[in-house]
Order: structure tokens, then sequence, then C-alpha cells
């Protein structure tokens, strides 16, 4: 992506205007705003935090000790699909290790990794707090609770196939 | 008022106080390394527990107020466990390698470690691995070693104000990171070595040198700007090493410009041996060969004196003497900024201390860098604009502070009249007023709106002007300087305990200056015409660079080109291409001497570090020349010369008898009832012209370090720099223009920024462009001449 | 979908609606009974009398803390001449809890009418909700239901007539468990990392931006209607003294129904887990309870009978927390899992405070040798001393409740960790 690329649209910063209006002070919107570039974006480039910084009138490091602080915050790109497994306690009892461990095998890559089709990436993240479906998996962050290793199975076969998730 | 008892002692100390700052008052340790004491609390580090007797668990006595009756407990055996705990969790990643760091000697990671650490670490898993980052010239990282104290953090943000340190990610993955250009965008940036509690951040030059129990101390004064902090200078085999700010002084920490120019002392610049000039070169003579020739050229000559503001008193009272016994007609020029030589209505200097400007309701930059200027007193203003106090500014350039400046205005310098007569104006409605004020507004045909911020301000209880360079080197200057005056007594800022009046000076000593050479001075401006127009025969110059600095560099240089030269100095500066004698004197390093700051404020140094070469100290220098001169020599010691110099200033008497530091001030010299107006200004050209002063490039001393050269090349802005309107109005475009001045026509390289006001050509690198620092106007044509 | 309602109870509080289809549009809650008393509220109850009833009702906050909702109100300085902020808490990190996600996704209209209340009674005039960031659906929800709210007055400018006005925003986390602590998410919320401050000052005194503010939990603000229209002496009659009105339960792990159960408080654990969750997975008695959220201390099957109150529960050497109860049968690895809590506290840990930066990942990686089978018993000194001189020196509980499972494993199941160390053991 050119740096030319990383810039809102003309909508984005009539939206981002609107947003820091709804706070004491412009900084608040950082993580609102932060999302958006996500969403634009893909990810959160170095190019997209000094753009960043300069619409929101901040210091290029308080916009990086956010997008480094938080763990939704992504400087690198992911597969189309992110698959987000919690192993937390409530889902460990209920066969979580398990489960990841059955898709990583199934789409061939480790936890962390993206597919080579970029179509996957695999990760275990902490509590989701939805323990009482345990376990539970995010697709980019739309839940899915009490998952089999079937389950996974279908969904990944299914987007193979050109089919939504 | 809170008492509590601590270990069993009943103190007192304010409500509200810590009860960490209650036992550091009351002399019981309490181990910390996130806490300081000009830093916001952080409390971090955890290294600072106690017990408080009836709750359940350690307190972090750094941002636990105290409480009435409190018992505070600061040993026991469970506090032992807790901070050989403490120690344990710091070492988990530390590098353990004490030899090879420069902090060795004095880390606190170190001496806690001795005094409360286990005898061995017991974490056995693999260590984590951190990056170093670039801070620029004067900082090394090491951040290994980096305890996350967040000191750095605090500092570049409450003290600096630039916000380039900061903390990035989370849990132990948590680094302390900069993010910075070349160099961090601070002038404060050496003092960021001595807060980082153990060697993470290192100083940069003098890394490697030598280890801090090798070093002997010398207290001395800064004199690289009127502030004038202490330093102690530390030494190696009399070579020294390092200056650092001095504990329990008024400003805890000292800017770049102070601490690393000390490369120069050593550098070739340096004058260690008399020298004169034979077959066009400059060789070592002996001491009597260089006066036998100071002596031919000079002795019943008519000459004329330049001597620098950094010299101590007893170093100016000898110049004086030396005058008078020897060219009892000669004037006297030591200021390279002044243009206006009639009397200010307010003289150079401080009519406030530091502290009270930082605390006064009301504070109006007018015309100056202050950032570049007075570093020091910048960072104070900043620290109160965190508080939420105003600071507003009037001037050519919206000079970068790292701070939001309340209220800002851009003008020419051929604005001020018009802002200081809508001020008067203004005050006036309401019902404030000062004999002149008519005759001074009607003197003045244009109104200014910049004139508001100014007369908003002075309606404050207290009000500190700053008046700047942009005004003091006004060619009418006194004109302003009187409206300015006016308006402050009109509004009771002229008062014994309530006067607001601050003419920044150019360097040290100002007070002292104008008491010993009030009755002979002249515009630097004159004595070189003078010099040009055949009046002089010969220039003596005491540690002046009129090349190199000022507003005066072609009128010297045609002065220099006239008539012989004389130079007595420690460093050379650009000026040595014309010396036929250089006489060498000592650096301020390595003097006994007094030197008074802009507050008025008196140190003497009495703890020298040893000449490097021949040199002496001014003042025998300059009782050798009398005496080979023929003169007759008016004083033999440093007792007599003193007595000399307190008939001038008496409140030096005090200083010399050890009174209390800091309890001896001198005002600043004012003169009653001059009644200046403004002059008719007719100009032929269109744009005002305003010289940048850098930190990093304006004296010889600073030119001759290579450090801050280097600084100097990082922090350096575009040539000659103008608004973009002030361009398009004249349809010209940024690049090689034609600038014409009094002095002629030439070409320069015109940037354009938006934060330089419309109507004025700012010279933002003397030197390069330095044949303009001489001119007030200028106009601009189009394409290269 | 997880969640049951008490089938024996007449009338529960939060979750009374909680099954009503359609629950989450203005017009189904409006049926039910949403914003119905609100206007008697608005006109005819004053600040103090609001605050007066939060007391006597006896409220704790359900947040974690416990600590009682209309005392905190009454900390809150009135005139300052700062704004006055409230703050909704719906972080919901807490491993185990899950219960304000409901009533987020089936009732927001409560909390959201919860929130006028408050805003109402402590001169609010912006309110936010806090969300994880995980919980998308929920933020629309909440987002959808705001603005179905402000197009009927129900917030925005002069609230149905009354001159109050409050505008409400959610605003979204992005990954942080620490930003459920209430400063963090202060900080959090002001667009920064999400560091705990040291307290005083409280956000009560000094809070967002500076300004006083409030911080409720979900369940906490959903709470707020019903005291206000049944007075707070009948929430003080539900309960048991000091431990008043109902709770929200989240009962996960080795439970045949897993989830949220709201009960009076003081039910006994052995019945909500018997009763209501339909016993454990294996076996009769549970091995491990963590009744409060992972941060809280182990109880084990010699407390399975304790009345789930705060009082109760503290007694029995842990804390009622956010009521999210962990229950391990007999077939769970516990050095297993205490290694998996370690992990998440190492990897939440916020990073300012020394014990819990370096203690958690040391923690960690030595209860990862232990589980390998390379643990020694200077390991389990070292976990032992590790945890414990985290625990209550640091600015947030965070560090507390990482060295909870550690201390609680080595205190009441040294025989699995000794069975770890195998051949190192000496
Ligand atoms: C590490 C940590 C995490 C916390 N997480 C949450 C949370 O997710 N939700 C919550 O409501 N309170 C959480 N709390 C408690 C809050 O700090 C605070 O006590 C609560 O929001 C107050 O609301 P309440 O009085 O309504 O309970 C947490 C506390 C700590 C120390
Ligand atoms: S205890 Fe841990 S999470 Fe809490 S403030 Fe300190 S470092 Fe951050
Ligand atoms: S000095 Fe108190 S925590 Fe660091």
């Amino acid at each position: 992506m050119s740096a030319d690329a990383v810039r809102f649209s003309d909508e984005r910063l009539t939206e981002i205007a609107a947003l820091v209006k709804t706070y004491p002070g412009a900084q608040s919107a950082l993580m609102p705003v932060l999302y958006m570039a996500q969403e634009d974006f893909g990810y959160i480039s170095m190019e997209a935090q000094k753009m960043i910084a300069q619409v929101l009138g901040l210091r290029l490091m308080q916009v990086r000790e956010v997008v480094t602080f938080y763990t939704m915050f992504r400087e690198q790109p992911t597969g189309k699909y992110l698959l987000e497994v919690c192993t937390n306690a409530g889902c460990m009892l209920n066969g979580a290790n398990e489960l990841v461990a059955h898709m990583c095998e199934t789409l061939g890559i480790k936890q962390g990794q993206t597919t080579a089709d970029g179509l996957f990436t695999v990760t275990e993240v902490e509590c989701a707090g939805a323990c009482g479906g345990a376990p539970v998996v995010q697709v980019n962050n739309v839940y899915h609770e009490k998952v089999t290793p079937e389950l996974m199975d279908s969904l990944i076969t299914r987007v193979r196939d050109g089919g939504a998730a | 008022m809170t008492s509590l008892f601590i270990n069993d002692q009943e103190v007192e100390v304010a409500a509200g106080t810590s009860i960490l700052e209650a036992c550091r008052e009351n002399g019981h340790d309490v181990p910390y390394f996130c806490y300081h004491p000009e830093l916001s609390v952080a409390a971090n580090c955890r290294m600072c527990l106690v017990q408080v007797e009836g709750w359940g668990k350690p307190a972090a006595s750094c941002c636990t107020p105290v409480g009435e009756g409190m018992k505070v407990i600061t040993e026991s055996p469970a506090l032992e466990k807790d901070r050989e705990m403490m120690m344990e969790y710091l070492l988990i990643h530390h590098p353990l390698d004490c030899p090879v760091c420069d902090q060795g000697g004095s880390c606190k990671l170190q001496d806690y470690t001795v005094e409360h650490g286990a005898s061995k670490g017991r974490y056995s898993e693999p260590k984590r691995a951190v990056v170093n980052y670039e801070l620029g010239p004067f900082v090394n990282t090491c951040m290994t070693r980096c305890i996350h104290c967040t000191r750095c953090v605090r500092f570049a943000d409450e003290v600096a104000g630039t916000g380039d340190i900061g903390v990035l990610n989370r849990s132990d993955h948590m680094t302390i990171a900069g993010i910075v250009e070349e160099a961090l965008e601070s002038e404060l940036s050496g003092n960021l070595p001595d807060i980082c509690p153990v060697g993470a951040l290192l100083d940069k030059p003098s890394h490697d040198v030598s280890r801090p129990w090798e070093m002997t101390h010398h207290r001395s004064t800064c004199t690289q700007c009127p502030n004038g902090c202490d330093i102690q200078i530390e030494s190696r085999a009399d070579e020294v090493m390092r200056i650092q700010p001095v504990e329990n002084s008024p400003e805890p920490w000292i800017c770049d410009r102070g601490r690393y120019v000390y490369d120069a002392f050593r550098s070739d610049y340096r004058i260690l041996a008399p020298k004169v000039r034979q077959d066009g070169e400059l060789n070592s003579v002996d001491w009597d060969d260089a006066f036998a020739k100071a002596s031919e050229l000079l002795k019943d000559k008519r000459v004329g004196i330049l001597l620098s503001p950094d010299w101590s008193v007893e170093g100016q009272t000898a110049i004086r003497l030396m005058r008078d016994e020897l060219f009892p007609n000669a004037h006297v020029a030591y200021d390279l900024h002044r243009r206006d030589m009639r009397p200010f209505a307010f003289e150079e200097g401080f009519s406030m201390t530091t502290a009270q400007i930082a605390d006064a309701d009301q504070v109006v930059v007018l015309g100056s860098d202050l950032r570049q200027r007075l570093p020091l007193l910048m960072q104070r203003l900043r620290k109160r604009g965190l508080a939420g106090k105003p600071v507003s500014r009037i001037g050519a350039m919206n000079y970068r502070t790292n701070m939001d400046i309340s209220s800002d205005a851009l003008i020419r310098p051929r604005d001020w009249f018009g802002v200081i007569a809508r001020a008067m104006e203004q005050v006036s409605v309401l019902g404030k007023t000062a004999a002149g004020f008519e005759a001074w507004i009607a003197a003045v045909p244009d109104r200014h709106e910049a004139g508001k911020i100014l007369a908003d301000a002075l309606m404050a209880d207290s009000c500190a002007l700053l008046v700047g360079e942009e005004i003091r080197s006004h060619a009418d200057a006194a004109a302003l300087i009187q409206g300015l005056d006016l308006l402050m007594r009109a509004c009771g800022h002229a008062e014994k305990e309530n006067d607001g009046r601050n003419l920044m000076p150019e360097g040290m000593n100002t007070q002292a200056l104008s008491a010993t050479f009030g009755d002979v001075r002249v515009s630097a401006g004159d004595l070189f015409a003078a010099a040009t127009a055949g009046e002089l025969d010969a220039l003596i110059l005491v540690g002046s660079d009129p090349l190199g600095d000022g507003l005066f560099p072609s009128a010297a240089k045609a002065a220099l080109e006239k008539v012989a030269l004389v130079q007595i100095g420690a460093v050379a500066g650009q000026v040595s291409d014309y010396a036929e004698v250089q006489l060498p004197a000592a650096a301020y390093s390595e003097i006994e001497g007094s030197f008074i700051n802009m507050e008025g404020r008196i140190r003497v140094a009495n703890n020298p570090i040893k000449s490097l070469g021949q040199e002496r100290p001014l003042w025998k220098v300059m009782m050798r020349m009398v005496q080979v001169m023929g003169g007759a020599v008016p004083v033999v010691n440093l007792t007599e010369l003193r007595d000399v110099a307190r008939q001038k200033i008496p409140a030096l008497a005090g200083a010399w008898q050890g009174a209390e530091q800091d309890s001896v001030l001198i005002a600043p010299a004012r003169n009653k009832g001059v009644a200046t107006v403004p002059r008719v200004q007719n100009s032929s050209f269109t744009l005002d012209v305003v010289s940048r002063y850098s930190m990093y490039r304006e004296g010889a001393w600073v030119r001759a370090s290579k450090a801050l050269t280097e600084a100097g090349r990082i922090h350096a802005l575009g040539d000659v720099l103008v608004h973009p309107e002030t361009l398009s109005s004249s349809g010209l475009a940024e690049g090689e223009n034609t600038v014409t001045t009094f002095l002629g026509s030439a070409s320069y390289n015109i940037a354009v920024r938006d934060d330089v006001s419309p109507g004025v050509l700012f010279v933002s690198k003397r030197g390069v462009a330095g044949d303009l620092s001489d001119v007030t106007e200028a106009s601009i044509a189009g394409g290269a001449e | 979908m997880t969640i049951s309602s008490d089938p024996k109870q007449v009338k529960q509080i939060c979750f009374d609606n909680i099954n009503v289809p359609g629950m989450n549009t203005l017009a189904v809650a409006r049926e039910n009974g949403a914003y119905a008393f609100l206007p008697t509220v608005l006109k005819d109850f004053s600040s103090s009398k609001i605050i007066d009833e939060m007391k006597t009702s006896g409220l704790r906050g359900r947040g974690g803390a416990g600590f009682p909702t209309g005392l905190k109100w009454s900390f809150v300085p009135r005139n300052t001449g700062k704004p006055i902020y409230l703050l909704c808490n719906a972080d919901e990190g807490e491993p185990g809890t899950f219960k304000d996600r409901d009533i987020m996704r089936f009732d927001p209209h409560l909390l959201i009418e919860g929130m006028i209340m408050a805003g109402f009674a402590l001169g609010v005039k912006d309110a936010y909700i806090y969300v994880r960031g995980e919980f998308v659906h929920e933020i629309n929800v909440l987002n959808a239901a705001i603005k179905e709210a402000r197009a009927a007055n129900l917030l925005g400018e002069n609230i149905l007539g009354s001159g109050f006005s409050m505008n409400l925003v959610v605003h979204r986390g992005a990954g942080a468990y620490v930003c459920g602590e209430e400063t963090a998410l202060i900080e959090s919320l002001e667009g920064k990392s999400g560091r705990p401050r040291f307290k005083p000052p409280f956000p009560a005194v000094e809070g967002f931006y500076g300004c006083p503010t409030v911080v409720n939990n979900v369940e906490t603000l959903s709470t707020v209607p019903a005291i206000l229209e049944h007075g707070g002496a009948w929430h003080a009659a539900i309960g048991i003294p000091n431990n008043t009105g109902c709770k929200i339960f989240s009962v996960s792990g080795h439970v045949n129904r897993p989830g949220n159960y709201e009960v009076p408080m003081g039910t006994s654990m052995k019945t909500l887990i018997e009763e209501y969750c339909g016993g454990l997975q294996h076996g009769t008695v549970p091995k491990v309870i963590i009744p409060g959220g992972s941060s809280t201390p182990w109880l084990t099957a010699e407390n399975y009978n304790v009345p789930l109150t705060y009082d109760d529960i503290m007694k029995a050497g842990s804390f009622l927390g956010s009521g999210a109860i962990i229950v391990m049968d007999e077939t769970a690895d516990l050095v297993a899992l205490t290694r998996r809590l370690a992990h998440f506290y190492a990897h939440e840990s916020c990073g300012q405070c020394t014990p819990c930066r370096e203690g958690t990942g040391w923690l960690e990686r030595v209860i990862t040798r232990v589980e390998n089978g390379q643990g020694t018993n200077d390991d389990v000194t070292v976990l032992s001393e590790a945890a414990t001189h985290m625990a209550g020196r640091t600015i947030c509980a965070l560090a507390e409740g990482a060295a909870a499972p550690v201390l609680s494993l080595l205190k009441h199941f040294p025989e699995d960790v000794q069975a770890c160390l195998g051949e190192n053991a000496a």
C-alpha cells in the first residue's frame, strides 16, 4: 500500500469530526478512529498512525502507545477470516485446547499464523465473556458458542468453497 | 499541617504531603526509583513501600498522603523482605553488566541491590530482548537496563514538553521508546541521563570516558546564557569530563548548551598561548613579546574597546581599570544586539525572580524565542502552562515552545508602536493611565489589534512582562520601552514589590556591566563606524566575536579591515583572522570569580580547574598590560580588585562575605523621567528583518563545540524564511530571490513557513545569510540576481 | 443462547424480561414496563431522594468490588463547576463473567433507563458505556436502542419535558482486561493506554478528564429502575442484610447447564449448582469452585454449601467478586489450569507496577516448567514468594488476582504440584 493510499475518505473525516464532539477531548476519539482505520485499510500501518495523529492533532507517540497497548489493534494484516479461540478457564475446561489443535491441523498452520491462501488466521485469545457457551470461537468478532471440531470444519469448508462464514 | 509519627518520631508536615516526602523532609530513608521531586508521581516502581499501623498491606509511600495521627514504619523485617522481592523482580530481566556500565558507581539499582537485594536472584528463564533507540547526539540508550520507572517519559511530557518518549506495549513486553526524527526536540535532553536512575539512558558525549568515582568536582556558574545556572564541572586530570546541574539550585536542570559546550574547552579554537601575527600567520611567542607588540599597536593611540558580558565581575572591573589607566577617552561596547543606546526606561535585567515569574497571574512574552534564549525559564513557563496558567505572546514568529500559548499574535517589528498604542487606549478606557500616554499615543498613527492581548494581561493583579530581543534590538527601542514602561506604571506593575518589567539581557552580568561601564558605553555599531571612519587606530576585543555574533557583522568586518586588532580571550572566534596580537585569558571554568545572572543573583566560584596552557585570569592580563604600557597598576590582588568593584556595586559585598546564597539580588537599572516618543517612520523597504538566535550557533564557545555544532545542524531551519503570503502577494515563489537592503542587493534562497509574520524576512541561519544581520529592513524581488 | 432464569422466583430484577422476544426494541420494552416509571422519577424525585433510596436498598456494586452504590454516589462533589460524568463499566473481562452481555443484548433499555435515572440523580450531562471490544453485536444492539430512545426523547435534550438533558455514547474497548478496572477504564476512555491510576484521588472526585466521575457496572445500573420503582426498602428485604437483592451468577466449567442465573443473595452454592445448573459433569462434589471470577481465591468441596453472599464467601476465604462461578470436577488438571490463568494475567498486566509486570511473567514461566515436569521444590518456593509479594503491593488489584490461582493451588492441592515435579522434586 503506498503512503498516498492511507487517507481517510471525506465521509470518514466528517464522521470523525462529529465523533470528536461527543467527547470532552479529541484524544478520546482515538480508539474509535483506530477501528475505522483498521476497517478501511485492513490493519493500522505506521503511515496510518501518522495520518491519524495529524487528523486528531495528537503526537505520533500518543497514537503508538494506544495501538501497541490494545490487542485488538493490529499493525499487521491478518487472514480474511480471523478465527479467535478462547482458551481461558471456562473454555479450557470444555475442550478449547483440543479444538485449537484440531483447527490448526485442518488448516495446516500454527496458532498465530495465516493460511497461504490468506483466508484464515487462527489465534488463541483471552476470555471472550461468553463462558456459558464454552468453547467459544469468534469469527471476525461474531461469536460462535459450544463449538465442536465438526462445526469448525464445516465452516472452513464452506468458506473455502466460496461461501460466507 | 498534619502531624504523624514516623518510626515513633512525631513530625509535622503540610497537609496533603505524601508519606515519602514527609520521610525525606524528616531524614527517614525510604528507597525509591520512580519518584522524582520535579516530576509528577507515577507510583509504579513499588520500591517505596512502608507500613502504616492498622493497614493490612504495605503502602506505596510516594502516592499515599499523610493522615493525622498516622503511624508510619519505614524499617521492619517484613519491609526488608518486600524490598528484597522488589529488587528480585527488577533484576529478572536486567543484564547485570555493572562493570561495563557508565552508571556504575552512581546507580540506584546497584546501591539498592547492595542494600536491599538478596545475594542471588532465582530467575533462571530467558531474559527479554529489547531494542535500543536513537535519541540524537546527546543521549545513548541501553534499554536492557531499563526498569520502566517512566521518569524519562514524564520528563519529556512535563518538563521538555516534547512528548516524544512514551510507553509501548504492555505486560513484561512493555518498553520505553522514543520517536524522534534525528534528535529529541528538546534543548534540555541532557537531563535525561541524569534522571534515569539506572544505566538505560546515558550521556553520549561522556560515554565510556571515566567512572563517577574518578572525578573531581568544581562548583561554577554557566555563562552560556543570562540564566547563569549553577553547574558542577567534573574533571579528571584537569580535563573537563562532564558538566552537571547542582543539587538544590534554583533550577534542577541545565540546558544542553551549558552542559555540552565543554568540548570547546579543549578544542583547537582555544587561545592557550600569547600569539603575534608574523608574515600573515599567528605564531606563539612569550608573554613579553606579545605585550611588546600590543604596546606598539596601542600606546598613545585612539582605541575602542569591545568586551563580551560573560567575563566575571572581577574581569570586567579590571577592563575598566585598564581603560581608565591607559585609554581614558576610549568608548566601550559590550552588547552586540542593541542598536539604540539612548537610556531605556527600564534597562536590561529582571526585576522578578524566575520563581516569581512562574507564579505571576499573567506572563506576556514580547518578541522573543524564549526557548532558545532562556531554555530554563521556558521550562518554568511550560510547567505553569500545564497547571493551567496563561502565557501570552506577541512577536515576529510563532517560535516553537512545546507548550500551548494562550494568546498568540504575529506582528512585524514596525507594528510594535501600534500594539502599544492600542494597549494604551484600551487600558485608558478602563481608567488606567499614566502621564505621558497622550504624547506617546499621539506620535503613533496606526493601531494594531495585538495590543488587546497585552492590555488584557495587564489588567491582572500581577503581570510579568518579558521583553525580548525583537524589541531590545529595535532601532527605536528606547521609545518602545518607554511605551511599555508607561503601560506598566498605568496598570500598577511598576511598584517596588510588584515590578513586572523584565528586559531580557544579551548575556551574563548585565547589572554589573551597566554599573561598571554605563558612563562610557556606546553601541558596538557606533564603535565600528568610528573605526571605519578613521576616528580610531585600534580595537581591543576582549572575548567578543562580532563577526560570528550579533547585529553588526558587516560593520565589524569593515572596521577590522581598517584598524589594528588586539584580541584578548579564551576562545578564538572568527575575529582572530584579523588579530595582530592574541593574549590568552582563562575560561570561566578556570577562574575564581563572581557572576551575576539576569535576576541579579550572585554566584562566586572559588574552586577552578587548572589552566590548560599559559592563559591567566583576565584581571591579571589587564594589570600586566597596564604595567607593560607604563601605567600605574591599580590593584595587585583579588581583594583589592573586589574593593574597586564594590564601590560601584555595593551589594556584591554581601556575596563576598559569605551571605546566604540567593539572599543578595541586584536590581536592574531604571531611568526615571526619560520621555522618549516614537520617531516618525518612513521606510522605502517593504519587509522588516528579524534574525534568529540559535542556542546551538550563537557564541564563540558554542561554535567551537563539535557536539553543539552537530545539534545545530539537526535543529537548523531553512536559511531565510517568510510567510507564504509575503511571497504570493508579490507574485513570487519559494527559492532563489533577490533581497535588497541598504547594503545592496543579493540573492538568497527563500523558504516559506506559516509561523513567520507576514511582512517579515526571518533570517534563521546567520552566517549563511550573515550579511542580513546588520539590516532591519529589506525588500524582495523575483528571481536570482 | 445461554440465558436461563430462575423458574421459581416471581420477580427477578435484571432478568425479569430477559427471555421476552424482541425486548431490545423500544416498543416491546415499553409493553413490558420499560420507562414507565421514568417520568415519575424525573418529575417527583430529587437527587437526594434517589441517593437515599439507593442507600436504603443496600445495593452493592456488581462489578467485583461490592462497594455500596448509594454511598459511592454520595461522594460526588456537586458544586465544583466541573461537569460530572457517569461511566458504565461493560468491559466484562473477568474470566468466567458473562452476565452483562446478556443484559446488553437482550434488554438494553433496562440499562439505558438505569443510566438515565443515575445520571439524573448525579446531574450528569454526558454518560458513556465502555463495552469490551469483542462485543460487536452488543454494541450494535445498544446503539440501536440508544437511537430509538433518543428519538423518543428518552435521551438528549430536555428528556420528557423534565428539563433534564443527557447524552449517552457507547465506546468500544480494544482487548485489554485491565480496562475493566475503573481508573484504567477512564484512561482508556480518554484515548490512552489503559493503565490504572493510583488512588487517592478517587474517580468520584477526580476522574474522567479530571472531573467528578461515577463508574458503575452494567448490572448495578440495571438494578436502579427496580429500586426506584419499588423502593429501597423493597430491595433491602430481598437477600440478607448487607447482602441485599438478587445477583446474577455466571456459572461455567464442569456443570451440565452453564449459564446466567439471577437468584436472591443467600441462595447456597450447592443449590445453584445442583438445582439450577444441573449438577456436575463428572462426580457429585466439585473439586474446585472459583466463586467470583478467576481473580478470586479458590474454594473447595468443603465450602460447597456456602451461601452466596459477599460476607459468607469472604468468611470462606474468597470473594463474591463479579459472581462468576467456575466449577471444576475431579477431571480438572489444576496445574494446567493455573498455568493458563498465569498466562492470562501475564498477558493482561498493564505493565506499570514492578511486581505485576515482572511477577506475572515469572509465575507463568515457572509454572509452565512445573507443568512440563521440569520443576523443583525451589520453584515451588519461588511461586509462593513471587505471588505473595505481588498481592496488595500494586496500584490495582490485577496483581492480587494473578497471585490468587497460584496461591490457591499451592495451598489446597500441593500434592497435584508435587505429582508434576516428578523426579526433580528434590
Ligand atoms: C483488574 C480489574 C478488572 C476489573 N474488571 C471489571 C469489569 O470487567 N467490569 C466491571 O464492572 N468491573 C470491573 N472491575 C471493578 C471496577 O474497578 C469497579 O470496581 C467497578 O466497575 C465499579 O462498579 P460497581 O460499583 O457498580 O461494581 C475490575 C477491577 C479490576 C481491579
Ligand atoms: S497491578 Fe498490574 S495491571 Fe494493575 S496497575 Fe499495576 S501493573 Fe497495571
Ligand atoms: S517511588 Fe513510590 S512507587 Fe516508585
